[in-house]
């Protein structure tokens, strides 16, 4: 016997369990008086080995009930409880499932009175198997017959068997899953259920605690682990890439395992503007640690994209927050296996057409003859005339992706667990960049009693990466492959790499595979991110919830430079760089939750409670230099002859103590009121600065709950309006501003001998605090068609205030780093629409979402008027692309309008544009006609304007599934209109004055009146500067791309013998399959190149590879 | 409740907790030197101001350079942009020592006197590279510091001259005559008297120039080497005529400055190559030119090997050879030292004012200290020509030439455009860059870089003659 006793004001329980499972035989003692139905089930579930699986609406919409059963079945108390509501329920081992004796809506209401009572004589066994759109079998649906007072759920393998007429349709419904209807025959054995893309039941992950979507009144959107399941992306964000309307997933760079930028609703501030992650229930230091997630382990991500929703987190929530829960097992649920495999290549997308060596020579010789230059014997030299490598081509290679991974989940009475373990290997486009990651999981809970609950989650991952420069327009890999001579061989026939050496006309730049092959380095991290939790209900509906979480990270780096003498960026001795970081973050919360139903119509949801964070780390590293021996497996630091660096130091120590509370009230489920309230304060800031205070409120109606709309509008079943505002902080700033820091570091000489020297590296700014964001959202939710096609429009606009700016100094300070200010304000305000339709029938069910956003970004003050935050340069010309003006978009093109090309002598001596301009001998035909916008008759300065903006103004995606006798297919699709981007890469590859090769393109030039309006001449000297930034180099960005794509089969279980729970599906995916755009360059997607001062400026990063895998995911 | 958002930076000085003590100061000194080796200052990009010049032509591959070269720069050429802020940071780094040294007590007077003259004479080394460069800037003093005013319009070019005058005489007050050991490469009393020389040469102030050339030339302190190849030679390049040197190690310290003058070849990125004309411009049997200057056929010891120069590495079919030394490995020796100014620069100048103040002759002493291990005859009745001859054989490469012509120019010694107005031939009679036209009085200076005009908001004014 186990014998748990409870006692409250009202209610007390006592249980009197046999070993037996059965809801006849378990019997137990119980009194409640005016209880809530819900928590009357939660306590059978607590004293006894059964599970309850029904649709909370339904059983909150139930009234109070009392029962007082002394040694009573479990099915007569629930015989007591659920008929007088009209609810059926049924036993299917040890889940009780609960359903409504009408399961129907008006539309069937109407047609059951149509239909003449069933005959009994032409009844039917109906058997069946329900599966989810992966095949996966899913167990506990509910299969009721329509119209009758009849149905059964399905069992641990999805099947199962009911009788019915053969004129009736059979009903599936489960939570989280669109439901089916279909016509009941002897076989339904391939019963398909799509997930629900917004079930109102669903539950809704939100900050400190849960709610359903039908209460919501913040802006929330999910994506459910199953959409994401086995896409080949090393990280979370970018498989949600196109899939929430409001969310920009931003790949700077495709190199593996690079995690992108995320923006949700624009890009909030000129400064950190990545959103929150919350890994579950630990906020996450930074972006990062979404790599190191297995994506199979993740069962749903929350955005929390307004003020109300995301509040509670305060200071750290003005871009946004995204909430990782991962995958738990379930009490009383039967061990289940999974194990999913895929392997696949990868490939570049595209080149760029670049100049072959004959023709190369042909513009080189122009270029002097053009200049009246003698044509320097170089280019003179036939070995140069002779194409020998096609430089891209020699750089990308195939890449790989492999993933496998297995997961064990099931529960007892008492206790639930999840184990799992992943592999993940990608090995990308240029030689030697990889990224490799293990990951472990543990995740359990624990009933210790029926008052207290503990539980864990365990994440361990150790990944390894190597990406090698591809930024750097001295360095960068792709910007060398796009310049290297192609008359040099990779390597010759004396097996030595190609080399520029020979002569300045071939540029300052390495043979970029040789670079790629003989550089090692890698950086490997272990990660430990642990949970411990333990919730405790001190009274009835008032819980304590204490978190303990501790985040620790530790990284080696390797960084082997090998003796280079024959390349033009010489190093004279091998390099050996070993490093080593380490931080950890504490994070103590304890918080309590109060939900109570009063007079039945009034819901009351309360939480409130502390937290406090600390964040600290520190690194070293060690350089030796001179290394005889360059073999890979005596490449260790003893092995070098010359200590040439040892430095190390602590990372900033972060701490964050908060308070907040957040209150719920609804009047019968229509009238919804969020209220939320968080005070933070940050050790970045000097004292006085510290605390700000985050508030938020939200109110919600559901108008399809009013009579007069259910009396009237047919053709809508569901319409919510809510509309909220708040406050939210952003502390993603650099520590200590309020000090002005000294460095102290490399060392000088006197007498040969080492000196450290000092300086100061900020200056200081002791007024810094937060940035605030001011927010407000408005959303509409409508549901049509049953529910089966649901829409939602949100609009926002949201406020930054107070963000931080570099103060507008010229460089009079030096090089030191300027504090921020809190002087600026910008604005982002934007539509958002979702839509969503499910169908099919039988055997064949198909659904379709699509999302899109339209944001309008723009910077509403800076520090006076034509002010403007500059962005770094680009290039070996050091030129400027991007300026943040008040009253422009972040981070806007600015340069020179071009009219084309000065075709003749006379168009130059009567342009207006250059009738005073001091520079007009210089230029010649052939040269850019620059417009002279503020007529002053002269090209100066003073003529640079906007030239566009980068960031999308719409970006949208589609996704669409289908199934059909074991097959599916998923499309996703995603896209940016209305947006800029700068063909930096090209600006440079056109460029004449460089000694490297070009682009194709420039075999376009202008070499005579008429040849061509928009290359210019060939010139060494370019003296009417062609090639500064214009907006010759600013093309559409636009895009649509079949993001991915997956078809897959599902073996047909029978295969496996009837008793078996074996199930397996095989499918063949792709990644980044095409791209439709008009950009020239490597790929459209471009991201930041300086944080957000900086986007869309093509400086030939790593690009996207296109990927094909594939897979089976097995279940046992 | 704020006390548990108290952190102290641990790890990390502030100028709060800084500044306590002798060592403090010495280091904050040294991390004004440090900017030295930077390759937008003295590491390199200095050197590229003297590319207009008839010594050299301006090779590597960076385009920036031929609008230089070619007198057709603008306000927006990344070159006039590259070293502002470097010498904005010396200037910065000094101003703080000199902000803090003078409240540290128990510091050794001797030492303290050292560091702060040093602060000064880095400082006026700064605003002299400014000068030069841009003729008017602004200039940020302490007070500016202590409040962080860093908006501030130019002053004119006398203001400047006056600032590093002051700077350089407080410096010749504080600091010591001559550094041993591990002192070595600090600016001494000579680093300052030779800059006040070469500064009053440039202000016209000859009688000034001479008095403190004349301090350098006689203290016995600061003589010249023995040799000329000794101040290009790594381990003799700290000698006494090296008033000021950037103090470049091959492990420690490196700067670029050597890469940019080697050939390609030889692990270089063969940048300033010399012209035909410069090589002619010494006299035979003169040593200076094989120390100076790679000819085809000279036997070079490229540390790992002795390697034949040939014509077909250049695009003149020269390259300098005086800031170019390898290690036994083949690879570069960055131990050699960045030669900033020198004493036999300073003689020079002296021989240069007496022969303007006094007439013909008067210098023939200076000249003949310089000529005196060249294996030359001594000149005697030396004019001005003798002067300039001298300095373009002795200074080659140095980052003087550009700068006598536009001295001797507006003195109105000789005619510039005659000098600017005719091709530069590579070999063969290759026209590397065509003849220029340099304009009076623009291209004395060149234009403050147009991102200081665009953020400073109209408090910085653009030189007149780039407006």
């Amino acid at each position: 016997y186990i014998l748990v006793f409870f006692y409250t004001f009202s209610l007390s329980l006592f249980a009197k369990s046999t070993e037996g499972q059965d809801i006849k035989e378990v019997k137990i003692n119980l009194v409640a008086s005016k209880m809530k139905l819900e928590t009357v089930l939660e306590r059978i579930q607590q004293i006894t080995p059964f599970r309850f699986v029904y649709n909370s609406s339904q059983i909150k919409a139930t009234g109070p009930v009392s029962i007082n059963a002394s040694n009573t079945s479990v099915e007569k108390v629930l015989q007591q409880l659920l008929e007088p509501n009209e609810l059926n329920f049924e036993q299917n081992k040890t889940q009780i499932i609960i359903t409504r004796k009408f399961e129907a809506s008006r539309f069937d209401l109407t047609l059951a009175g149509a239909i003449p009572a069933a005959v009994a004589d032409t009844s039917i066994t109906v058997r069946g198997k329900v599966k989810d759109d992966k095949g996966q079998p899913l167990i506990g649906v509910t299969v009721s017959v329509k119209g009758k007072n009849r149905g059964i759920a399905t069992d641990a393998n999805g099947n199962f068997v009911l009788r019915a007429d053969h004129t009736d349709s059979l009903v599936f419904k489960t939570i989280g899953f669109a439901s089916v209807t279909v016509s009941a025959t002897g076989n339904l054995d391939n019963i398909v259920l799509l997930p629900a893309t917004t079930s109102l039941t669903d539950v809704v992950v939100v900050g400190y605690g849960v709610q359903t979507r039908r209460d919501l009144t913040g802006a929330i959107s999910t994506v459910k682990g199953a959409d994401i399941k086995n896409l080949p992306v090393s990280d979370a964000a970018q498989a949600i890439q196109g899939r929430v309307a409001g969310v920009d997933i931003v790949r700077s760079d495709g190199s593996p395992g690079t995690t992108p930028s995320i923006r949700i609703r624009g890009t909030g501030t000129i400064n950190n503007a990545e959103p929150l992650i919350i890994i579950d229930g630990v906020p996450a230091p930074n972006l990062s640690g979404l790599s190191d997630i297995n994506n199979n382990d993740i069962a749903s991500m929350e955005v929390l994209k307004d003020a109300s929703s995301s509040a509670i987190y305060g200071t750290r929530a003005a871009n946004g927050v995204i909430i990782i829960t991962t995958k738990k097992g379930s009490y009383n649920e039967k061990l289940n296996t999974n194990v999913n495999i895929y392997r696949g290549v990868s490939n570049v997308a595209r080149y760029i057409p670049l100049l072959t060596a004959p023709d190369l020579v042909k513009l080189k010789q122009e270029r002097y003859t053009n200049d009246g230059l003698s044509i320097p014997a170089f280019w003179q030299d036939p070995y140069y005339a002779v194409q020998r490598t096609d430089w891209q081509k020699a750089l990308f290679n195939t890449g790989h992706v492999t993933n496998a991974d297995v997961s064990i989940k099931g529960g007892s009475t008492s206790s639930n667990y999840l184990f799992s373990m992943g592999y993940y290997d990608e090995k990308g486009l240029v030689t030697n960049t990889y990224f490799k990651r293990y990951t472990v999981r543990i995740n359990s809970e624990h009933r210790i009693n029926s008052r207290l609950k503990v539980g864990e989650n365990l994440q361990l991952t150790a990944r390894k990466g190597n990406t090698l420069d591809t930024y750097s327009s001295q360095t960068g890999l792709i910007f060398s492959a796009l310049r290297f001579n192609p008359a040099i061989p990779v390597k010759d026939d004396m097996g030595n790499y190609g080399s520029a050496q020979a002569n300045n006309e071939l540029g300052d730049i390495n043979n970029p595979v040789y670079t790629a092959e003989t550089t090692d380095a890698w950086t490997k991290n272990y990660r430990i991110l642990a949970n411990a939790f333990a919730e405790i209900e001190i009274i009835r509906d008032l819980k304590l919830r204490l978190n303990y979480a501790f985040d620790g990270t530790m990284s080696n780096a390797f960084s082997f430079l090998p003796k280079t003498l024959t390349q033009v960026r010489t190093r004279d001795d091998a390099e050996l760089t070993q490093s080593n970081t380490s931080t950890g973050t504490h994070l103590g919360e304890a918080f309590l939750s109060y939900n109570k139903t009063i007079a039945k119509d009034h819901q009351l949801s309360l939480t409130g409670g502390i937290s406090y964070q600390k964040y600290s780390g520190s690194y070293y590293s060690a350089q030796r230099n001179g290394f005889d021996d360059e073999s890979p497996y005596v490449l260790v630091l003893d092995n070098g002859s010359i200590v040439y660096n040892a430095a190390g130091n602590y990372y900033a120590t972060n701490i964050l103590a908060s308070g907040f509370a957040r209150g719920f009230y609804s009047y019968k489920g229509k009238y919804l009121l969020t209220a939320t309230m968080r005070a933070d304060g940050s050790s970045r800031f000097a004292e006085g600065n510290r605390w700000g205070y985050f508030p938020a409120v939200s109110v919600g109606w559901r108008i399809s709950d009013e009579n007069f709309f259910k009396d009237n509008v047919h053709f809508m079943n569901n319409l919510k309006v809510t509309g909220g505002w708040g406050v939210l902080g952003n502390q993603n700033v650099t520590e200590f501003q309020y000090l002005a820091t000294i460095i102290k570091n490399r060392k000088y000489n006197f007498g040969d001998q080492p000196f450290t020297g000092i300086w100061n590296s900020s200056l200081a700014n002791p007024n810094i605090t937060w940035e605030k964001a001011h927010m407000t959202n408005v959303s509409a939710e409508l549901g049509f068609l049953n529910n089966a096609l649901n829409a939602t429009i949100s609009y926002f606009d949201k406020n930054t205030i107070d963000m931080l700016v570099p103060a507008a100094k010229p460089d009079l300070h030096g090089t030191s780093v300027v504090p921020d200010e809190n002087i600026g304000k910008l604005n982002n305000h934007g539509w958002e629409f979702e839509v969503s339709y499910q169908g099919g029938k039988k055997a064949f069910t198909y659904n379709i979402a699509a999302n899109a956003t339209v944001i309008k970004n723009k910077v509403t003050q800076l520090y006076a008027a034509n002010t403007y935050i500059s962005s770094s340069n680009y290039g070996r010309q050091n030129q400027e692309i991007s300026r943040t003006y008040e009253g422009q978009p972040i981070a806007s093109f600015y340069g020179w309008k071009t009219a084309g090309i000065y075709q003749n002598q006379a168009q130059i001596d009567g342009d207006p544009y250059i009738a005073k301009d001091g520079r007009k001998d210089n230029i010649k035909p052939g040269d850019v006609r620059f417009v002279d916008v503020n007529g002053d008759g002269a090209i100066t300065e003073a003529d640079r304007v906007y030239l566009g903006d980068p960031n999308p103004r719409l970006q949208y995606g589609l996704q669409a599934g289908a199934s059909y006798k074991g097959f599916d297919l998923s499309l996703s699709f995603t896209g940016v209109a209305g947006v800029k981007l700068y063909n930096a890469d090209k600006m440079q590859g056109l460029d004449p004055t460089y000694s490297y090769n070009y682009y194709a393109e420039e075999l376009q030039r202008w070499h005579g009146e008429g040849t061509s309006n928009s290359v210019p001449r060939m010139t060494l000297s370019d003296n009417n500067g062609n090639y500064r930034t214009s907006d010759r180099f600013i093309e559409s960005g636009n895009y649509f791309t079949l993001r991915n794509a997956a078809l897959g089969y599902t073996i047909p279980s029978r295969l496996w013998g009837s008793k078996s729970s074996t199930n397996i599906r095989v499918y063949l995916a792709g990644q980044n399959i095409f791209v439709v755009t008009n950009y020239s360059g490597l790929n459209p997607a471009l991201g930041y190149t300086d944080g957000n001062k900086q986007r869309g400026v093509d400086v030939a990063t790593y690009p996207q590879a296109r990927s094909f895998t594939a897979g089976a995911s097995m279940n046992f | 409740c704020d006390k548990i958002l108290d952190v102290t930076p641990k790890g990390t000085y502030t100028t709060a907790t800084y500044w306590r003590n002798q060592s403090d100061a010495v280091n904050g000194v040294t991390g004004i030197y440090n900017v030295l080796l930077e390759e937008d200052f003295t590491g390199h990009a200095e050197f590229t101001f003297d590319d207009p010049s008839d010594d050299q032509y301006r090779a590597g591959d960076h385009s920036e350079d031929v609008a230089i070269e070619n007198l057709t720069y603008d306000a927006a050429n990344a070159q006039v942009r590259f070293g502002w802020r470097w010498k904005y940071e010396m200037i910065n780094r000094a101003n703080s020592a000199l902000m803090y040294i003078p409240k540290i007590q128990g510091m050794d007077e001797t030492i303290k006197n050292r560091c702060l003259g040093e602060a000064r004479f880095l400082r006026a080394f700064a605003y002299w590279r400014l000068l030069l460069i841009y003729g008017e800037a602004p200039v940020v003093t302490e007070e500016d510091v202590a409040a962080s005013n860093y908006v501030k319009p130019k002053v004119s070019a006398d203001s400047l001259r006056g600032i590093i005058q002051s700077d350089l005489l407080a410096a010749a007050d504080l600091l010591p005559a001559k550094y041993e050991g591990s002192d070595r490469g600090r600016a001494s009393k000579g680093s300052a008297w030779g800059l006040l020389c070469k500064l009053y040469m440039y202000w016209d102030k000859l009688d000034q120039a001479l008095i403190y050339g004349e301090k350098v030339l006689n203290s016995g302190n600061y003589n010249l080497a023995a040799t000329y190849v000794a101040n290009f030679t790594p381990e003799t390049s700290n000698n006494d005529e090296m008033l000021f040197a950037v103090q470049t190690s091959d492990t420690w310290g490196y700067s670029d400055f050597t890469t940019y003058y080697t050939p390609r070849e030889w692990n270089g990125w063969n940048f300033h190559q010399p012209l035909q004309s410069l090589v002619d411009e010494f006299e035979a049997g003169d040593v200076r030119k094989a120390v100076s200057i790679m000819s085809p056929g000279d036997k070079i010891n490229i540390g790992s090997s002795i390697a034949t120069y040939s014509a077909d590495m250049s695009e003149t079919g020269y390259h300098f050879h005086k800031f170019s030394y390898w290690k036994p490995n083949g690879g570069l020796n960055y131990s050699l030292k960045t030669p900033l100014l020198r004493t036999a620069d300073i003689a020079l100048l002296v021989a240069e004012a007496k022969i303007r103040t006094q007439g013909v002759g008067a210098g023939d002493n200076e000249i003949n200290m310089v000529r005196k291990r060249t294996g030359l005859k001594d000149v005697s009745g030396a004019g001005m020509a003798a002067v300039i001859h001298e300095r373009r054989c002795e200074l080659s490469g140095e980052n003087e030439r550009h700068q006598d012509l536009m001295r001797w120019d507006k003195a109105g010694l000789i005619d510039i455009t005659t000098y600017y107005n005719k091709p530069k031939y590579g070999k063969g009679g290759n026209v590397l860059v065509p003849a220029r036209t340099f304009i009076r009085p623009k291209h004395y200076y060149f234009p403050l870089p147009q991102s200081e005009i665009d953020r400073s908001n109209g408090v910085l004014i653009q030189n007149e003659n780039y407006k």
